[in-house]
């Protein structure tokens, strides 16, 4: 694998953070959760323009409030799909 | 003399059987592996304190239990070719598949791969090789 950029270790460092939150949940919420982070994170890293950092930056804080939710919140329903704007 | 003569016809053999055996099984491969590397990447005097060291690397089951998880992380068909010298991004993992695979591994061995090493990792030999070291340093703490 070629070298990463500082953003892109952000990125894989939250994408870690998710899986492992996961594995904290039931089996059932786990598979979604995952499912549903996974496809968000290869969908982004497919559609959003690489040099577009304010965006993908965007992007990591709000992925970072969603990861912190989910630790503390025992359900995955306030994990909800937003819409995404821009882009 | 005579250690140094011994050794060589070893070599010897095992490079032949790997030739031969070609792609059989995960384990036939890496035993295998392990003393080709050990031969291609150290000079010939130095060969026995190298070997000693090579062959501590990853235990075959290692290697096989990695190869396992890669294959199944990377919906890999079972006619895929699949050695230890594999690179992932060969078989066409991005980095999100290989922080899906670090951490398939951690679950696998119930370990905690930091998070800068995690990121060298690009074979399954590397892999492997981590797992041990970090097995080891589990054990001795």
């Amino acid at each position: 694998m070629k070298k990463l950029t500082g953003l892109q270790k952000q990125v894989l460092g939250l994408y870690r953070g998710f899986l492992r939150a996961a594995r904290s949940k039931g089996p059932e919420d786990r598979k979604k959760i995952e499912s549903y982070v996974s496809s968000e994170f290869r969908n982004n890293a497919k559609n959003v323009e690489r040099k577009n950092f304010i965006y993908i930056e965007y992007l990591l804080r709000r992925g970072t409030k969603q990861l912190d939710q989910l630790k503390t919140v025992e359900t995955v329903s306030t994990f909800t799909v937003p819409s995404r704007s821009g882009n | 003399m005579a250690t140094i003569s011994a050794t060589s016809v070893r070599f010897g053999s095992s490079l032949k059987l790997s030739s031969r055996t070609g792609q059989v099984t995960g384990r036939s491969i890496t035993s295998v592996k392990f003393v080709s590397v050990g031969w291609a990447k150290n000079g010939f005097p130095s060969l026995r304190s190298s070997s000693f060291r090579v062959s501590c690397a990853a235990k075959p089951e290692t290697v096989q239990k990695v190869c396992e998880i890669v294959r199944k992380q990377l919906v890999l068909s079972p006619e895929t070719e699949l050695t230890p010298e594999s690179k992932f991004s060969a078989l066409g993992a991005d980095s999100l598949d290989t922080v899906e695979i670090v951490m398939g591994l951690e679950e696998e061995f119930d370990i905690s791969v930091e998070e800068d090493n995690s990121q060298n990792i690009t074979t399954v030999q590397e892999a492997a090789d981590l797992i041990e070291s970090i097995i080891q340093k589990k054990g001795e703490a």
